[in-house]
């Protein structure tokens, strides 16, 4: 018989937000961060390592959180999908999804924003060869990929040559269209 | 939703804390699990495969971080050693061919080193398992017998698939062990055991803390080919290391060692000495590749057939020899 895992107080900065929790002893960081934190745009797919929906970043890392045991990231800062966009001003690499249908169905669309965030944080101007390495562990079925590169090529170019984005604000791209939240 | 099987997790800051814990559990003859990256345990547990009541993390250990050109510290994660400048080009090419970008970043060379051997009756779900009666690596109490080859249920054939140990192998690398009782070192060829259950000379609360290289290893020069089924990701279905010395009129080293065909990784030191003797440009390579060929021995528990991975082996060393005869 196994023995039952016990509750232990874990934090993290998630979205730059101080949370506290209280965790199971061998939680997977994914569970904490739905079932716990609300972050319901780090998607569950194969729960495995394979798919790369549940990715988030980890002090800046992406890393698959359904791989992740949470403990093993206590005290760190954690982004997910969530924590990209300032308000209605949508991460480049959001914007350009959207504008280059790099989002399909758009259940794959959060480990893929994260991840390739995360690319160009550390090589704004990231070559093709460079794009899909790094979301080799990232699966789509809609897209065949090529949409997925133009978007963050398209980013990229924002970020280097200082394009200006349009302003994200107006009712096209607000995440909630519909609702004011007033 | 895969359901993880209820464990215990202790989270040591220190090499001692961590022996210490395995001293303790091991004296409550507890069983445990020692977790690197977890990119192997962690899916393993979730199906349910031979998952134990107590797991020692090692994430938290800094002391087995360590990295440079003749130390490579077993927590070193998978991308750090591929993007390291101190890396073996040959283990940078291996390092890099592992998996996915987001494994690598989790997985570990300790982990990689000791990966679970696999195997299709095996790497599956609990129901899938249940539904062909289990199989010997995970039997479940059953006694059941092996599925590849039945009627024996004394060795294991399952496969080893990791990419690092051939390439480390070749460059004459040494394994470092530690445990309450002390440490040992051996070359790492002699590390593993010809069984996809006992997988290696690991003693119980024994782990690996660290890799050392030679001091020639930069004067070594070779490649490292794989088969599998998706670039991007796959276990290796049949991996090929070649590396060399070059003297004036040829190679005057060669070592050349195979990953994801049996349930060790081998060292084929008896062909790749042949060559030596022998050297005579392609036509050597030729005779080594065939030499390969027939010394290894798969077994129909991967995703090609044992057939077409032999074929494949000739061809991937005659890759990775490639390099003997470019001018």
């Amino acid at each position: 018989m196994l023995p039952s895992a016990g509750d232990v107080s874990w934090s993290a900065e998630i979205n730059g937000v101080n949370k506290r929790l209280n965790i199971e002893n061998n939680a997977i960081l994914l569970d904490v961060l739905r079932d716990q934190a609300g972050s319901l745009g780090t998607k569950r797919g194969c729960d495995m390592g394979t798919c790369g929906c549940c990715s988030v970043l980890v002090n800046g890392e992406p890393r698959l959180s359904c791989l992740t045991l949470a403990a093993e990231v206590d005290g760190a800062a954690i982004t997910t999908v969530e924590g990209l966009a300032d308000g209605h001003h949508l991460h480049p690499i959001q914007a350009m999804f959207a504008e280059c249908g790099g989002s399909q169905c758009g259940f794959c669309t959060p480990g893929f924003l994260v991840v390739t965030s995360a690319l160009l944080d550390e090589n704004p101007n990231p070559s093709d060869k460079e794009i899909k390495c790094a979301i080799e562990g990232n699966l789509c079925r809609c897209t065949g990929y090529q949409q997925i590169v133009d978007s963050v090529r398209a980013a990229s170019d924002i970020l280097t040559k200082g394009l200006q984005l349009e302003d994200s604000t107006s009712p096209k791209s607000d995440p909630h269209p519909g609702f004011s939240g007033g | 939703m895969m359901r993880m099987p209820p464990f215990k997790l202790h989270t040591p800051k220190t090499l001692n804390d961590a022996l210490n814990i395995a001293r303790e559990l091991s004296n409550e003859e507890i069983e445990f699990d020692w977790i690197a990256g977890g990119t192997d345990l962690l899916p393993n547990y979730k199906w349910h495969l031979n998952a134990k009541p107590h797991v020692i993390s090692l994430s938290g250990i800094s002391e087995l971080s360590k990295l440079n050109s003749n130390h490579i510290g077993a927590m070193v994660s998978l991308h750090d050693l591929a993007k390291s400048k101190y890396t073996h080009p040959v283990l940078v090419k291996a390092a890099d061919s592992i998996a996915s970008t987001l494994i690598r970043r989790s997985g570990t060379v300790g982990g990689n080193i000791c990966l679970d051997t696999r195997c299709y009756w095996f790497n599956q779900t609990e129901q899938w398992r249940e539904s062909i009666d289990w199989c010997h690596k995970c039997d479940c109490g059953t006694e059941a017998d092996c599925r590849v080859i039945p009627n024996q249920n004394t060795l294991c054939v399952a496969t080893y698939q990791a990419d690092l140990a051939p390439v480390l192998m070749c460059l004459g690398a040494t394994i470092h062990l530690a445990s309450v009782n002390g440490i040992r070192s051996m070359p790492l060829h002699n590390f593993f055991e010809l069984d996809g259950m006992t997988r290696n000379v690991l003693q119980h609360g024994e782990l690996v803390t660290h890799i050392t290289l030679p001091e020639d290893v930069n004067e070594w020069k070779g490649d490292y080919q794989k088969l599998r089924q998706r670039e991007s990701w796959d276990f290796p279905e049949a991996g090929v290391a070649a590396l060399w010395r070059m003297g004036t009129k040829g190679p005057t080293q060669l070592r050349i060692a195979t990953t994801g065909l049996e349930s060790i990784p081998g060292l084929h030191l008896e062909e790749a000495n042949n060559a030596i003797s022998k050297w005579n440009g392609s036509n050597t390579i030729d005779t080594l590749a065939d030499a390969i060929r027939k010394s290894v021995k798969p077994v129909q528990n991967t995703w090609y057939s044992p057939s077409y991975r032999k074929k494949m082996v000739k061809v991937l060393t005659k890759r990775a020899c490639a390099g003997l005869i470019e001018r």
